[in-house]
């Protein structure tokens, strides 16, 4: 039986701030953390500050944050993406076979890479739009696959990259700032664009809100969420090639355990697991927090399981404050 | 699944208890006085009625009259501010629920509340799950099922996982679990709204048969054919009073439909009456339309500038039959046509192309994206004109939106607030809205003023109406039937998947589009 509506105020019960402040008070929140967090570990960490640091941060910061565009995509269309840790590792080997081994030449390796990693996260988006597997599990499947074919190309040894002038510069540095890191940013700035001003974007976010509405509004979500995993694919791809430019080889076993990294930033940052709401400069901060907390533990010399312990329990805590903050000033109604 | 005892009852009328002889059944429940108020609503005044052991009893009236608070105070959710209600001499008192159970009445709801992953027998059980040294006692749960099916007659299986059930059965699984404890009364609220003509005759002679056990029921419904067939009497309320009871086997469907509207003040409500261009080309026309189960066989035209009510009951097919012209469900025969061209199966993408926009039967499931602003939920469905290149310009969206606000006057802060925040009415505004700004020339509205507010409501009538003005061609599904004079043009009623009538122009009054849709 339904109940008669009432006209009533646009702010939210309580007077807590309006939406769209609301989301501010997030990143502003998270801004503040992370300046906190500077404070401290200024003080505490020796060589913190340090510009070397700094730039190493920066670099650790993208092995990150560059699978983390396409990932707030892809959690905010109501979906999830485990596949990212092997995925990089095998980018990485393919790009390191292809140029050594396969006689592709450099360029040709990175294409074969990239193409690849559309290829993959095409796969994973069609088994969801096509036949709904969820996608948890077409991504396992993906990180399951991958990871063993990793491993088994190479035996489990690093494949050697042939020296390039291309791998120089995507491993080391363009006037003074990490490569990867300027990849990242620039990529930052088209998802963020594409996220806010493109009708994709914006299907992403209608999807996630809710899926029916959408359809019924004559959004394609099956070409959205192909694309989603596509990209995410592509964007592992690139962490890959940046990877291997970086350690000299493609690695099997390397970057084991980022896809929760990934989705650990993307979560801090403010973007619901459910779907719906989030941004990419909530992800950029979240980016960033994680990789001072990471660095901070390591140059305070605590024992790097702990660290992992002191991860989970921060990363748990963020994301509890954002869910108590967000659900006192949220204005829910019932019809 | 089938009843054991092969026919339906084909004369019409009731089984042959016949409450009214001298002293012959046992009063079962007297409601006396029950008065009941929600803030801003008077729900129920002074309701009174007396229902005996065998008696099924319908009960009648408009959306809005009262049966759904009566049935709430006799299970027992809600307390009455006044009167008093005895069960087989004893009273209700204040006891809620549990008082409710203890007494004897069982409700089986509208809405199902079944687990379809459990099975029939668990579902029976649910919640109180029979133990034996331990561990749950299947083999007894098992048993009590199969025996409240046997006295019903009734071909169930209790392992079966209800979600493998059709919708009859697991009706009947309902009722079956509500019979499990007994009652002295058991109150069903519409129980058959939601099914398909075929499956309904199980449900009635179930009913017939719990009737004939010594069980009072008070059996809520719309449809007058399935009262006549089963019910004693009816009950007609109106306006939060119990009006009358009469008897069904004497009483015609004028005199109940007059008793259920009262002295209408119609002519004051009803818009001037239009002029619709019917020999021009119809935008849409549909031919031998069917969704099977619910649409058998729907032909209609509707033409630019006419506002085309479709009046039905619950499960008569009206959602499904928007859905299959807007292509979001396939017809299983059957043409449709828009500006005479036929279009074989269209998909959706092919109707919105050509000027079809629907909105859903439910806007919080299908219409709205609720953390999105108006803004966005307005031009979500096209958004060409609001981009420059691949680029959404947001000073294009913003001003496409307020004009949409104003026009349709969507009472929101900014246009940037998310929807969730607004009133149902005005969120039912956006979701029209929406295909305003798609240049949608045919509207299908799927009860668009479901939970809407009364002066939202005249907005939005004031609103097609203008649009119909303007020349797009609107289809008003609405089971509301006392606002389709309100609205519409012409009117088909649509009963149990057929058109059964068609009124046009000063033809179109909430008698004769009731009488239509429920007749019998």
């Amino acid at each position: 039986m339904t109940v008669t509506q009432t006209a009533e105020s646009q702010v939210s019960p309580g007077g807590a701030p309006a939406p769209r402040m609301r989301r501010s008070l997030n990143e502003i929140g998270l801004l503040a953390a992370i300046v906190v967090l500077y404070v401290a570990l200024g003080s505490t960490a020796a060589g913190f500050l340090s510009v070397d640091n700094q730039l190493g941060m920066l670099r650790d910061a993208a092995t990150v944050g560059i699978a983390a565009w396409g990932v707030t995509l892809v959690i905010i269309s109501g979906e999830i993406d485990i596949s990212i840790g092997p995925a990089v590792a095998f980018a990485s080997v393919l790009v390191a076979k292809g140029a050594a081994e396969w006689g592709l030449g450099v360029g040709g390796a990175v294409l074969l890479t990239l193409a690849a990693g559309m290829a993959w996260g095409a796969l994973a988006g069609w088994l969801r739009a096509r036949f709904e597997v969820p996608s948890f599990i077409a991504t396992l499947g993906i990180w399951s696959a991958l990871g063993g074919l990793g491993l088994y190309l190479t035996d489990a040894l690093p494949v050697v990259l042939p020296s390039s002038g291309l791998f120089d510069v995507l491993g080391g540095t363009v006037l003074g700032i990490p490569t990867p890191a300027l990849v990242m940013i620039a990529l930052f700035l088209v998802f963020a664009y594409v996220a806010r001003y493109t009708g994709y974007g914006r299907s992403v976010y209608a999807i996630g809100g809710n899926a029916p509405a959408a359809r019924m509004a004559g959004i394609d979500l099956a070409k959205v969420r192909v694309l989603l995993f596509a990209t995410t694919g592509l964007l592992s791809a690139i962490t890959g090639i940046l990877l291997a430019a970086r350690l000299g080889s493609g690695n099997g076993g390397a970057a084991s355990g980022l896809e929760f990294d990934v989705i650990a930033a993307v979560v801090i940052g403010g973007t619901a697991l459910a779907g719906g709401r989030g941004s990419m400069l909530g992800t950029l901060l979240g980016v960033v927090f994680i990789t001072v907390i990471s660095n901070g533990l390591v140059l305070l010399g605590v024992d790097s399981f702990l660290q992992n312990v002191v991860r989970g329990v921060i990363i748990v805590a963020a994301v509890l404050v954002n869910v108590l903050v967000t659900k006192r000033s949220r204005a829910t109604r019932e019809t | 699944m089938g009843a054991t005892d092969a026919s339906a009852s084909t004369a019409a009328g009731p089984s042959t208890v016949a409450p009214d002889s001298a002293g012959a059944a046992a009063v079962a429940v007297v409601v006396d006085g029950v008065t009941k108020h929600y803030p801003g609503v008077q729900a129920l005044t002074d309701a009174a009625m007396t229902i005996r052991s065998g008696e099924i009893r319908a009960l009648l009236g408009r959306n809005g009259a009262g049966k759904s608070t009566l049935i709430r105070v006799l299970s027992g959710v809600e307390r009455a501010d006044a009167g008093t209600v005895d069960v087989a001499g004893e009273r209700f008192g204040d006891g809620g629920v549990r008082r409710a159970a203890e007494l004897g009445i069982s409700t089986v709801h509208q809405e199902l509340s079944l687990v379809p992953e459990l099975s029939v027998a668990e579902n029976m059980y649910l919640g109180r799950w029979p133990r034996k040294g331990g561990h749950v006692d299947f083999a007894g749960m098992r048993a009590g099922a199969a025996a409240v099916f046997g006295r019903l007659g009734l071909d169930i299986d209790p392992d079966a996982p209800v979600g493998s059930l059709s919708l009859a059965a697991r009706q009947l699984v309902e009722i079956g679990r509500a019979l499990r404890e007994e009652p002295r009364l058991l109150i069903l609220d519409e129980p058959t709204s939601a099914l398909a003509a075929a499956e309904v005759d199980v449900v009635l002679d179930t009913v017939t048969r719990i009737a004939e056990a010594g069980v009072a029921v008070l059996y809520v419904s719309h449809r007058l054919e399935e009262i006549r067939r089963i019910a004693h009497s009816a009950t007609v309320m109106r306006d939060g009073r119990v009006v009358e009871t009469v008897d069904t086997a004497e009483a015609d469907t004028a005199h109940i439909v007059s008793l259920m509207l009262g002295d209408a003040t119609e002519a004051a409500e009803r818009p001037a009456l239009r002029t619709v261009d019917r020999d021009a080309t119809p935008l849409l026309s549909v031919r031998g339309l069917s969704v099977p189960p619910k649409v058998l066989d729907v032909s209609f035209d509707v033409h630019a500038g006419e506002v085309l009510g479709i009046g039905g009951l619950m499960g008569s097919g009206r959602t499904e039959i928007l859905r299959a012209i807007a292509g979001f469900a396939p017809a299983a025969a059957g043409t449709i046509a828009v500006d005479g061209r036929d279009l074989g199966r269209p998909s959706a993408r092919a109707m919105k192309r050509l000027g079809v926009g629907m909105t859903p039967e439910d806007r919080k499931d299908e219409g709205v994206v609720p953390l999105l602003g108006v803004d966005e939920n307005l031009v979500m469905s096209e958004l060409d004109s609001v981009r420059t290149g691949p680029t959404i310009v947001p000073a294009k969206v913003r001003n496409a939106a307020q004009a949409l606000i104003r026009r349709l006057s969507i009472a929101t802060a900014e246009p940037r607030t998310p929807i969730v925040n607004l009133s149902g009415g005005n969120q039912q505004k956006a979701v029209i809205g929406r295909w305003l700004h798609a240049g949608s020339r045919i509207l299908l509205l799927d009860e668009p003023t479901r939970g809407v507010d009364v002066q939202a409501k005249a907005e939005l009538y004031r609103l097609v109406r203008e649009l119909a003005d303007g020349g797009v061609a609107v289809v008003f599904v609405s089971g509301e039937l006392e606002e389709l004079p309100l609205v519409c043009d012409r009117v088909l009623a649509l009963r149990e998947g057929r058109i059964v009538g068609e009124l046009t122009g000063s033809e179109v009054t909430t008698d004769a589009v009731l009488t239509a849709a429920m007749a019998a």
